[in-house]
C-alpha cells in the first residue's frame, strides 16, 4: 500500500518542483523532467506493459496540469516506458550508468515523440534551432539530477519503501 | 508477435493511446473553460505554489537584512538618481499630456486610451512545469473577476494574456510562447505592421511579415497596434535587434529583444478592461489620416 502511494505522490511532487524550484532554476532555459526520470526507473525496474500503463497516468498528470492539448505527454511518457520496460530485461541495473544513461536516451525520445505528435495534430509550432537546443540542455539536466535520484530510487525498490513484495 | 497479442497489458495500452488520442483532438483547439478535473488539479497545486512564492518573498527580504551595507548605499545612491530623472521627465510628460488633451478636444477624440485600462495586480506563483509551452500561473482567478483572453502587463512591457482560468489561479501565456502572435507596429515611424511571435525563448522575439519596403532597422521600438481586439493599443514589447530580408524578397523578419525580463517575473498587472470601441475608432482615424 506505501509502494503505491509513493508512486503516485512522485508525479504529483515532481509537477510540483518543475512548476516552481526548477523552473526558476532552469539549465540553458531548459526546465528538468522529473516526471520523466521517475516513469524511465519505474519502466526500467518492471515491466514494459506495467511502466506503458504507469507512464500513461503520469503523462496524463502532466497534460490536465497543463491544460493544453491533453493527451500529448501521456502518449509520449507510455511509449517511452514501453521502449525502456522492452529494454531492461538484458541491462545489469545495479550500474548506476545504465540509469543516467537510461534517462538520456529517454529524454531524447521523449522530445521526438512529442515533437512527432505535435506535428502529426497540426499544433503549430515555430520550429528552430532552439528547440534542439532545448533538448540537449533537458537531457544533460535530467541526466545530472538522475544520480542521486537513482541511488535513491534503487536501494528504495531494493530494500525501502518501494519494495516489490508486501509492505515494509 | 502472438505472444504481445495475448498480453492483457498491451491491449490496455492499445485503449489508453486510443482514449489520449480522442482528448487530444478535443482539446488541441482553443477552449473556453477547462473541465472540471483540470480545475480540481489547479486548484490542489495552488495553495502549495502560493506558499512557495511566499516563502520565497519572505526569505528574499530576508536576505537583504545580511547584504552589505555599503552595495545597500550605493543602491539607494543610483535609486535617488533615477528618481530624480523620473521626476524631471515626468514634469515634461504632463507638459506634453496637457498639449495632446488640448489637441485632443480640438480634434473630437475622446480621453487617452491608457487612462481607459483597469489593471488587477497579481503574483507569479508558478511557471510552465516543461519546455514546449511558456506561461505563468499568477494568484488571481474567477473569483477575482478574471476571464480568457485578458492581456497581462508589466511596467516594462506586454508580458501575455491569460490562458485559461480556475477559481484561484490563472494561466498567463507569455509573449514567448511558440503559440503566442501579436499585432505590432514600429512606434517611431507608426507605418511598418507586422506580427511578433515567441520562439520558446525568454531572450527573442520574431516579427515577420514586414513589408519589403518598411523602414524598419536596429533599435526601433515595436509596440501593439491595437489592431486585434486582444491587446490595447501602444504596449511596449521590445527593441528590434537585427533585420533580415526573406528568401522570396516580399517581406523582411526582424528578431527583437523582449522588454520585459520574463525569468524574473514576480508580478504582473491584468488588463481586466479596456475600451475596444475607442481604440477601434482611434486606429480607423489614424490610418484616413
Amino acid at each position: 500500500m506505501v509502494r503505491y502511494l509513493i508512486l503516485a505522490l512522485l508525479p504529483f511532487l515532481a509537477l510540483f518542483l518543475q512548476s516552481t524550484f526548477f523552473a526558476t532554476y532552469t539549465l540553458g532555459g531548459a526546465v528538468p523532467d522529473l516526471v520523466l526520470i521517475f516513469v524511465t526507473f519505474y519502466a526500467l525496474m518492471n515491466s514494459a506493459g506495467k511502466g506503458a500503463v504507469y507512464g500513461f497516468f503520469c503523462g496524463l498528470l502532466e497534460d490536465l496540469f497543463t491544460g493544453r492539448f491533453v493527451g500529448m505527454n501521456a502518449i509520449s511518457k507510455a511509449l517511452v516506458a514501453y521502449l525502456v520496460g522492452r529494454y531492461q530485461v538484458n541491462v545489469f541495473k545495479e550500474n548506476i550508468i545504465v540509469g543516467v544513461g537510461t534517462v538520456a536516451v529517454a529524454t531524447l525520445l521523449n522530445s521526438i515523440i512529442l515533437f512527432a505528435v505535435s506535428l502529426g495534430m497540426s499544433e503549430i509550432f515555430h520550429v528552430d534551432s532552439g528547440v534542439l537546443t532545448t533538448v540537449i540542455y533537458q537531457i544533460i539536466y535530467n541526466s545530472v539530477l538522475s544520480v542521486p535520484l537513482y541511488l535513491w530510487y534503487y536501494n528504495s525498490v531494493k530494500s525501502g519503501w518501494l519494495r516489490y513484495n508486501g509492505e515494509r | 508477435m502472438l505472444r504481445l497479442f495475448k498480453n492483457w497489458y498491451f491491449w490496455l495500452l492499445v485503449l489508453l493511446l486510443v482514449g489520449a488520442l480522442f482528448l487530444m483532438s478535443h482539446t488541441a483547439t482553443h477552449r473556453e473553460n477547462l473541465s472540471s478535473i483540470e480545475k480540481i488539479i489547479r486548484e490542489t497545486y495552488t495553495p502549495m505554489q502560493r506558499g512557495v512564492s511566499t516563502f520565497k518573498t519572505r526569505t528574499g527580504s530576508w536576505s537583504g537584512v545580511f547584504s552589505d551595507k555599503g552595495d545597500l548605499q550605493r543602491e539607494i545612491n543610483e535609486l535617488q538618481k533615477e528618481n530624480q530623472r523620473l521626476a524631471l521627465e515626468n514634469q515634461f510628460l504632463r507638459e506634453y499630456r496637457q498639449e495632446v488633451d488640448r489637441l485632443r478636444i480640438l480634434i473630437g477624440f475622446e480621453e487617452s486610451n491608457q487612462d481607459r485600462l483597469e489593471l488587477l495586480p497579481a503574483r507569479v506563483i508558478a511557471r510552465s512545469p516543461g519546455n514546449w509551452y511558456r506561461y505563468l500561473v499568477i494568484d488571481r482567478g474567477l473569483k477575482d473577476g478574471l476571464r480568457k483572453g485578458m492581456p497581462v502587463i508589466h511596467p516594462s512591457g506586454l508580458v501575455g494574456r491569460v490562458e485559461n482560468v480556475s477559481n484561484s489561479s490563472a494561466q498567463v501565456s507569455l509573449l514567448t510562447d511558440r503559440e503566442t502572435a501579436v499585432g505590432v507596429i514600429v512606434e517611431e515611424t507608426r507605418d511598418t505592421s507586422g506580427i511578433v511571435e515567441g520562439l520558446g525563448n525568454s531572450r527573442e522575439l520574431r516579427m515577420i511579415n514586414i513589408p519589403y519596403y518598411s523602414q524598419v532597422k536596429k533599435g526601433n521600438r515595436i509596440v501593439t497596434s491595437g489592431l486585434s481586439i486582444s491587446y490595447p493599443q501602444g504596449i511596449y514589447i521590445g527593441k528590434v535587434t537585427s533585420v533580415i530580408r526573406e528568401p522570396n524578397g516580399l517581406l523582411l523578419t526582424a528578431t527583437v529583444q523582449p522588454a520585459v525580463n520574463f525569468d524574473r517575473l514576480e508580478e504582473v498587472l491584468v488588463v481586466t478592461a479596456f475600451n475596444r470601441e475607442e481604440f477601434a475608432s482611434v486606429s480607423e482615424a489614424t490610418e484616413e489620416d
